[in-house]
């Protein structure tokens, strides 16, 4: 058996003003990418972005894209990213750029990376958490578990960083 | 293009040389100077490839206006983009046009002669 092999760009998008960020779709995405690829590697690039091209996941709070390349013409079509400057949706233009985070042959090792890359980004601010409230925000996410993390690394780490705290 | 591509691993950077016929134009009678040949090979390169095909570096060598047949320079890891776009280039200012690719070769000295027109008894 064989099969259709892709590969899956996690990149994040980047806006100035984050508001507008959640104007953004899935569609306004696969347009940028579809005229940054068509103006950079002409028609043929464009020929190469009709089959099996997709964003699989989008999501408007966080800015994170799962786009969905064939594998034989996935470094061309990298390539294009980043001369996206800007995205349009419902008439509207939005300065932004993509980063991409990770390439992966499988959404499930995309996923992964994100929930990892995610949990990085929490560690890395919460030390920063100023007022009462927010400090309650930190431990009650501390004492969350994730998928596939057991019980006790979880527990340790939530102590230390508590004992930090205190 | 087999012996090119053996010979491109020894040598690192190998140049292609094209003897080529250029536009066979529909109305023999349009004149097209050397810069207006480059310009218009650059646009076919941008049609196919993009702005990346665009910034590929060849030279026009010689530009006969009369026959209108020019010599090219190009790096081999360029030739397959440059001939690809040559073959596409369909219409010259909305006459119909085709290029003629007349011999190629990595050196230029062995375009002084054609192998395909020597007569052997």
């Amino acid at each position: 058996m064989v099969r259709i092999k892709s590969r899956y760009l996690l990149c994040e998008i980047n806006v100035t003003d984050k508001s507008r960020l959640l104007l953004l779709d899935d569609r306004a995405v696969m347009t940028a990418v579809r005229t940054a690829v068509a103006r950079i590697h002409g028609d043929y690039g464009a020929a190469q972005c009709i089959i099996g091209v997709s964003v699989k996941y989008m999501n408007a709070h966080t800015g994170m894209v799962f786009l969905r390349f064939p594998k034989r013409c996935y470094k061309l079509l990298w390539s294009a990213l980043p001369f996206i400057t800007c995205m349009e949706t419902r008439g509207q233009k939005i300065p932004c750029f993509l980063n991409c985070l990770h390439v992966g042959g499988t959404i499930r090792t995309c996923q992964k990376f994100l929930i990892r890359y995610n949990t990085q980004q929490l560690h890395r601010l919460l030390p920063k958490c100023k007022n009462e409230d927010e400090k309650h925000v930190r431990t009650a996410l501390l004492k969350c578990l994730l998928p596939g993390e057991t019980r006790e690394t979880s527990a340790e780490e939530a102590d230390s960083e508590e004992d930090e705290v205190v | 293009m087999k012996g090119v591509s053996t010979q491109k691993k020894s040598t690192g950077y190998q140049r292609v040389v094209l003897k080529n016929s250029a536009p066979v134009l529909e109305n023999e009678s349009t004149r097209l100077s050397a810069v207006e040949f480059k310009q218009f090979i650059i646009t076919g390169l941008k049609i196919l490839y993009g702005e990346v095909g665009a910034a590929l570096t060849f030279d026009v060598l010689k530009y006969d206006e009369d026959s209108r047949t020019a010599f090219l320079r190009v790096p081999s890891r360029g030739l397959v983009k440059l001939w690809s776009s040559l073959t596409l280039l369909g219409s010259y200012q909305d006459q119909a046009c085709a290029f003629r690719i007349l011999q190629v070769s990595p050196f230029l000295l062995a375009l002084t002669g054609n192998s395909r027109e020597l007569q052997l008894d």
